[in-house]
């Protein structure tokens, strides 16, 4: 079991508040990654569920049972840190036995963990090196292997992949992915790296100043984020946002206008709107196509990036900046005017506290 | 007219003889690298300090050897006869190599003996204290820096003022003896007791010298990642363990410079216990740097030969103590590019 539940955590450094009144259910077996920029408290968060850190307020139960005054060694959990944190004086065989051997577990136990784990990572060969004669990767998965070979209730990731390379980064990731799924543990995983949360995640926690902006799963957050933090945040490159303004309601529809009097139709089903509200209009940068349709914003191209598969284009709409992301190649430079097409493209709305507008 | 070009021009005007300067250093500088070559230049500005060293430390190194080779009490070499590696020869003159008191140079043996347990004891205790010190001033202290200093300043002190403050307290009408009758504990003579005085010896070395190791340890200390020590909590690692298996480690190679370091200080132990206990009473703090001095110097009957051939000895055993030194040195620095 691995049931994790934080009600109302609070976490206080002197008179800053990092933590402020956390909610989240964590299911057994789920994989939840924490999201946010530098400083948002989502290492502080996973710190406080290790143990590592104690709450200023609320409570933290492991399966229904409260663990606030439990140490982090007696809470069942296990860290895999940024850092890897591998004693530089042992072998890995001893990194790895050196938490069994504080239970006092039988001598063959430990063995028999250890090479169950070493397969698993694929360490065998490198069992009596030391981590300084090891690769980033091969740090790395010593660093998963101390953490499996307790079997713990739940592992607590803390941006693992960061000290890897680009290319590295995606195998591990993918191998992070296999690794749950055979191991079938709740995994709490904090990254910066909205593409990390993406693809991992069964649900992602986007946290921004010590609070849970939304959770969600990773499609949720795209596809309705609630707010227009998590619309930026999440999804790479960032959704552009426009100021507009309600010109007309119908049933159905609304019909909003945007700088340089561009009238945009967008589907529209609440009650919250008048005419005259000041909003902002979210568009993701894919689903913009370039297109001379009645509608369409005329834009200044200012830089144009061809990555071959794709052109993305940084345009100029009346002084707002607005980046489309196109497939295939576009014969474009930078002072080109380009008609952006928006037609069909889902819209998101945030009124003037950057909320969603319900019923868009 | 601009400002700028009235500021550029008061620069200019400012930097002047600063120029002038310049152009006049240019011309021996030129003039020597003429002849030098470009790479000659190097050797051409280390050469005033070469010098410096050569004098001072060279050149007395070389004739204190060759005073070690001449007999006499006159101090002008002129005056001095060759008398070979008869002074080395006395040194080691004894009946039995296991009785001190046997040797035709008691003092020096004497002193030897005295030396090697103060090294021995005094190390010891060094690393002990200082590493405490260390991992006390390590935890979150209120006022850390408080402390850290309050333990570093004895460093800063002369070894002679060390000496007289720990004179004032240690005396018969001192401190200490003044705190004890406040608790209705009668008076002692701590600096006339041969036992006590070497324990003082030992204590007030530690008292100026720790600072600097503790420091060393405590740099050691800081540079071992927390997150290690965050590892070993999940895992439940009892402190002791923690200390055994993880600080201790990882806090060998400052260790090792300390050891080194703080057995090459004390071989040396002169000045504080001169000025404490003068090696008295009797011969029991005499250690060796002061056997020397006084055999060379101070004595009725001196000798700066014998005085020559003892330090040129105790040379030797710096000597070995110093290759070891660069010995970890060189490994940890290896170990650090791997």
């Amino acid at each position: 079991m691995g049931e994790i539940t934080l009600t109302k955590i609070k976490k206080s450094f002197g008179a800053v508040d990092v933590l402020k009144d956390i909610d989240l259910d964590i299911k057994d077996g789920e994989f939840i990654v924490f999201v946010g920029p530098s400083g948002c408290g989502k290492s502080t968060l996973l710190r406080t569920i290790a143990g590592l850190e104690k709450v200023t307020g609320g409570q933290i139960e492991i399966d229904g049972k409260r663990v606030n005054e439990v140490s982090a060694a007696d809470r069942g959990l296990a860290m895999v840190f940024q850092s890897y944190a591998l004693y530089p004086h042992m072998s890995v065989r001893q990194n790895l036995a050196f938490g069994l051997e504080n239970s006092n577990m039988p001598k063959a136990e430990v063995a028999d963990r250890i090479n169950e784990a070493a397969r698993m990572l694929e360490i065998e060969p490198y069992l009596e090196r030391r981590p300084g004669q090891l690769s980033g990767g091969q740090r790395q998965r010593v660093a998963i292997g101390r953490a499996i070979v307790r079997r713990p209730t739940a592992f607590l990731l803390d941006e693992p992949l960061s000290n890897l390379d680009a290319e590295l980064r995606v195998s591990t990731r993918a191998e992070l992915a296999a690794l749950h799924a055979r191991l079938g543990s709740t995994m709490i995983y904090v990254t910066h790296d909205q593409v990390e949360a993406m693809t991992l995640a069964h649900r992602i926690v986007v946290m921004r100043a010590g609070k849970i902006e939304q959770v969600g799963t990773p499609l949720d957050l795209y596809n309705t984020p609630a707010n227009r933090f998590v619309a930026g945040f999440i999804g790479a490159p960032h959704m552009n946002f426009l100021a507009g303004e309600v010109a007309e309601l119908q049933t159905g529809t609304v019909t909003l206008v945007t700088s340089g009097d561009h009238r945009m139709l967008v589907p529209f089903s609440g009650h919250s709107l008048s005419v005259g509200d000041k909003l902002t209009i979210g568009i993701r940068p894919q689903h913009i196509t370039i297109a001379n349709d009645p509608g369409s914003l005329k834009v200044k191209v200012r830089l144009v990036e061809a990555l071959g598969s794709e052109t993305v284009i940084h345009a100029d709409l009346n002084g707002e900046k607005l980046l489309a992301v196109v497939p295939g190649q576009k014969q474009l430079s930078p002072g080109d005017e380009a008609h952006f097409s928006v037609a069909g493209a889902p819209l998101h709305l945030f009124d003037r506290n950057g909320l969603r507008v319900k019923g868009s | 007219m601009s400002t700028t070009s009235l500021t550029d021009r008061l620069g200019s005007l400012l930097m002047a003889p600063v120029h002038l300067l310049m152009r006049i250093i240019d011309i021996p500088l030129r003039a020597v690298q003429k002849t030098t070559g470009i790479g000659g230049m190097a050797a051409v500005f280390l050469a005033p300090n070469m010098l410096i060293f050569g004098i001072f430390v060279l050149l007395p190194l070389v004739i204190n050897f060759v005073y070690s080779m001449t007999g006499g009490t006159a101090f002008f070499l002129s005056e001095r006869q060759f008398v070979g590696t008869d002074q080395y020869a006395r040194l080691f003159q004894c009946a039995n190599y296991l009785d001190p008191m046997s040797c035709q140079e008691d003092a020096f043996w004497t002193a030897v003996g005295n030396t090697f347990w103060f090294v021995i004891l005094q190390v010891a205790l060094m690393i002990g204290v200082s590493l405490i010190t260390a991992l006390i001033l390590n935890r979150d202290l209120a006022a850390r820096s408080f402390w850290r200093a309050v333990f570093f300043f004895p460093v800063l002190l002369s070894p002679v003022v060390v000496g007289l403050i720990w004179k004032w307290i240690l005396q018969r009408q001192g401190l200490l003896n003044f705190g004890l009758y406040q608790f209705g504990i009668e008076p002692y003579t701590w600096l006339t007791d041969r036992n006590w005085t070497f324990i003082a010896t030992i204590g007030v070395s530690i008292w100026a010298h720790m600072g600097l190791y503790t420091l060393i340890l405590l740099a050691g200390l800081q540079a071992i990642p927390k997150d290690l020590y965050e590892a070993a909590e999940m895992d439940g690692t009892k402190p002791a363990r923690v200390f055994r298996r993880i600080t201790l480690p990882l806090l060998m190679p400052n260790l090792l410079v300390v050891v080194v370091l703080a057995l090459i200080k004390a071989v040396q132990i002169f000045d504080e216990v001169f000025v404490l206990t003068g090696g008295g009473p009797g011969t029991s703090t005499l250690y060796l740097t002061q056997y020397i001095y006084e055999t060379g110097f101070a004595s009725a009957l001196r000798n700066p030969g014998l005085a020559a051939a003892a330090s040129i000895l105790m040379g030797l055993v710096l000597v070995v103590l110093t290759l070891v030194q660069l010995g970890i040195g060189q490994r940890s620095e290896k170990k650090g590019k791997r």
